[in-house]
């Protein structure tokens, strides 16, 4: 217990100064705020006239009922990005190093970063479901589902955050962790962020159907739109859980090998 | 005349061996529209079905987007190569030569426009792949033209903020607009079928009317020349007005 306080504190003030330097920095918080309310503000727009129209699509108030799911998890990835660039910005700069050298704990150099991750990505998903209720949209699922796409927004904000330092501490350089970001909005678009899956065909849709993006966004939609059942949910979390489990296992795994390199 | 047009080529064939040179700064923005266009195609497969698109193939509605998308990352690879040039001082040596200053600016420009041939025939590519038949030869150039039209007006306007910001930190600004550009036009569906504010912003958007008339070439197989007017005025408007936007810094430039 005594050994743990030390840790949670200095968890507390990495992922606090993460939380500062990117509210400091535009380039790192503006994209992840500003591409995914312009995206579904367009889409919002553009395809108004597919619920009850086009077969395949569940049955919504409105298609802005539809997108914030999708806004939530393309936010997620964006600021995840930011934030494992900005970790190997901390390698690159030499502040990794000093930290090292300092008696601050190793767990919590990787807990501070992902608290931040965790922060940023509860308040997008705070953020997008305001913005679009003030534009009419509803969560069907109430308070409680707002609970549920916030747990699963915050997992998936980790899984991203893992994968970010992972690709920090094996690259070192912010410009490959951010040369990754077509590769996320490759996964974004190949899975039903978007639009449904249903409404897919051939190849598309098979892809699709395998993205595991695909059901983190349905579950956090089923519980925006209705339908949601404690399997959507459990769903959800689950996979979010288990995307997180494994980025965060390869960060920890690739931050001992740093240091032990580095000795 | 004739010597402003050989800088030019020189510079253009200058920037477009940088294509093969910094490969990881330019493949993106040659996969990019070949991107585009299986993610929107494959994405928004079902919106097809929507009365607004008659029966009308969703990837070929999607083809002049994507061309279009593709000439404008052309053109702001071309800013960014003119930021890239500032940076590094080779701007400023060319200024001390003797080439007309025009040149500085019609250089990346061609560049990009070859980059733009390129990349639309990448797409067209693509489509018949997907099944969709060319157009027909009028038609087909004219879509060639409509994405040069639309890449030499963004390479005008990422070349007038590289020569105004000086940096190529300033590239997400060119990126922005363009990509926003597009986004708020009939990128996806027919103006018929947008809703509320994007109905009112997409019919004062210049590129609403050049992917009207390219997609019109695309989907019927002729010109339509109520179609297609409203497209070329637009698109020349916007060419004159950003070019205006580019050549404005030269000056000021001269005197530091």
């Amino acid at each position: 217990m005594t050994a743990a306080v030390p840790v949670i504190r200095q968890t507390a003030a990495l992922a606090w100064r993460s939380i500062v330097t990117t509210i400091r920095l535009p380039q790192a918080w503006f994209p992840a705020l500003f591409f995914p309310l312009v995206l579904m503000a367009i889409f919002t727009a553009s395809f108004g006239g597919a619920p009850g129209t086009i077969p395949g699509f569940p049955p919504v108030r409105s298609f802005l009922d539809f997108a914030v799911s999708g806004a939530i998890i393309q936010g997620v990835l964006i600021g995840g990005t930011s934030a494992g660039a900005a970790f190997a910005t901390d390698i690159e700069g030499g502040f990794f190093d000093r930290l090292v050298a300092s008696p601050t704990s190793r767990t919590s150099i990787l807990t501070g970063r992902l608290g931040a991750s965790i922060a940023l990505g509860v308040g997008q998903a705070l953020l997008f479901i305001s913005v679009a209720a003030i534009f009419g949209a509803r969560v069907d699922g109430g308070v409680l589902g707002i609970f549920i796409v916030v747990v699963i927004a915050s997992l998936f904000a980790a899984a991203v955050g893992g994968l970010g330092i992972f690709l920090a501490l094996r690259t070192g350089s912010g410009e490959a962790v951010q040369g990754m970001f077509p590769l996320f909005f490759a996964l974004l678009f190949f899975s039903s962020a978007f639009f449904p899956l249903d409404t897919m065909v051939g190849w598309y849709h098979d892809v699709a159907a395998l993205n595991p993006i695909t059901y983190l966004v349905e579950s956090m939609r089923r519980e925006i739109i209705g339908g949601a059942t404690i399997w959507t949910a459990l769903t959800g979390i689950g996979i979010a859980l288990g995307l997180a489990l494994i980025t965060v296992g390869a960060s920890a795994l690739a931050l001992r090998r740093r240091l032990r390199v580095a000795a | 005349m004739m010597k402003g047009l050989a800088v030019s080529l020189g510079l253009a064939g200058r920037n477009l061996l940088l294509v093969r040179r910094v490969p990881s700064v330019f493949i993106p923005s040659l996969i990019m529209p070949l991107f585009i266009l299986i993610a929107t195609s494959g994405a928004f497969h079902g919106i097809g079905s929507l009365p607004e698109f008659a029966g009308a193939s969703y990837l070929a509605f999607t083809i002049p987007m994507a061309a279009t998308m593709g000439a404008g990352f052309a053109g702001i690879n071309s800013g960014m190569t003119v930021a890239r040039d500032l940076e590094g001082g080779f701007f400023d040596r060319l200024q001390s030569s003797p080439a007309p200053r025009v040149a500085l600016i019609m250089g990346p420009m061609f560049a990009a426009l070859v980059r733009s041939i390129f990349t639309t025939t990448i797409v067209f590519i693509a489509g018949l792949i997907g099944g969709v038949w060319l157009p027909g030869l009028l038609p087909l150039l004219l879509i060639y033209g409509f994405a040069l039209l639309f890449g030499a007006c963004a390479s005008c306007w990422a070349i007038g903020v590289a020569l105004r910001a000086r940096t190529v930190q300033a590239a997400p600004i060119m990126q922005l607009v363009v990509f926003l550009s597009v986004f708020m036009s009939v990128a996806y569906v027919p103006a018929s079928a947008l809703h509320g504010w994007l109905g009112n912003v997409a019919g004062l958007n210049p590129v609403t009317y050049i992917l009207t008339a390219s997609r019109s070439a695309e989907l019927t197989g002729s010109i339509i020349w109520s179609e297609t007017w409203p497209g070329l005025v637009a698109g020349f408007a916007l060419l004159i007005l950003l070019g205006v936007f580019a050549l404005a810094p030269l000056r000021h430039l001269e005197n530091r």
